[in-house]
């Protein structure tokens, strides 16, 4: 035991010095006990496993992109369609060896 | 009666038992547990506030207790932790406060929760004094003559360390009272 040690233990008690109020500790465990809530808090019960939140995710996000891309589908092919009308009427008019005035006078006759 | 601390952990893991169980934790440990934070906190009512604190936090991080550790090593860790917090409090509040201090060897002298002769109300000022570790340890050996072992798990400090602090704390202690006599 080093010298000092020795020194504080014949110069001082070891008594315990601080007091309590009477019947202090008998009344202090319903004392906690009735700020205690009844159910622990913080704790959440989850209804479904991680996975299947992680699933219903996906499913939420791929439906989105779906019902996106098939609102702006149907304008497009539209263009197209016209487009590809009159280039096959010039065609055609080339292979026949018509110009534009035999294309009008059939078109009156009928 | 006693609960056995494999018992009550094993009570606390259950939901349906958990409550009743920390109802026996609070009354198997609160005494010892009030000592703790008496000897670092000094008044009996600021002992009672923080010993509230302390429940009450067990209570909310019991799903944090690992039970790889005991059970009271994790409430003396919390009660050393919430006493600590509670001082550092007070030491912004008293620089703040305008009064003059009138010492904690007379203020311990003055309350009527205090049994102690002057020689006991002035150790308990020389320990004030001693920084957070040197004061936790020093109390902790002389007046519970814990184990370094069982010290370094609650404050997770190497036994060494801690011997270290103790020496330390001793030696001031033992100048503070040289110097008076």
């Amino acid at each position: 035991m080093m010298n000092e040690e020795k020194y504080l233990e014949e110069r001082l008690s070891k008594k315990n010095p601080f007091q309590v109020p009477e019947g202090y500790f008998d009344s202090f465990t319903e004392q906690v006990m009735r700020q205690i809530p009844e159910r622990q808090q913080g704790t959440r019960r989850m209804l479904l496993r991680p996975w299947m939140y992680a699933a219903a995710c996906l499913v939420v996000i791929v439906f989105s992109v779906a019902l996106y891309f098939s609102k702006i589908a149907p304008d497009t092919p539209e263009l197209p369609q016209v487009a590809v009308t009159e280039s096959y009427i010039d065609e055609a008019a080339d292979y026949a060896m018509i110009d534009n005035t035999d294309i009008y006078a059939c078109l009156a006759e009928n | 009666m006693t609960v056995d601390e494999r018992q009550l952990v094993t009570m606390l893991s259950d939901p349906s038992t958990q409550r009743k169980a920390f109802e026996q934790v609070v009354r198997q440990y609160s005494e010892q547990l009030y000592w703790q934070v008496r000897r670092i906190v000094l008044s009996h009512e600021d002992a009672n506030d923080v010993m509230q604190n302390v429940m009450l936090k067990a209570w909310s991080s019991l799903d944090s207790f690992r039970q790889d550790s005991k059970l009271s090593t994790w409430l003396y860790r919390i009660a050393i932790n919430e006493s600590l917090d509670f001082v550092r409090r007070q030491k912004v509040v008293d620089m703040v406060s305008a009064d003059d201090s009138v010492g904690i060897a007379n203020t311990l002298m003055a309350d009527r929760y205090f049994d102690g002769d002057e020689t006991e109300a002035q150790l308990q000022e020389a320990i004030a004094q001693l920084p957070e570790v040197q004061r936790t340890v020093f109390n902790l050996r002389y007046y519970d003559e814990m184990k370094y072992s069982e010290m370094s798990k609650i404050l997770n400090t190497s036994e060494g360390a801690l011997k270290a602090s103790y020496h330390i704390a001793v030696k001031k202690i033992s100048e503070f009272f040289k110097q008076r006599d």
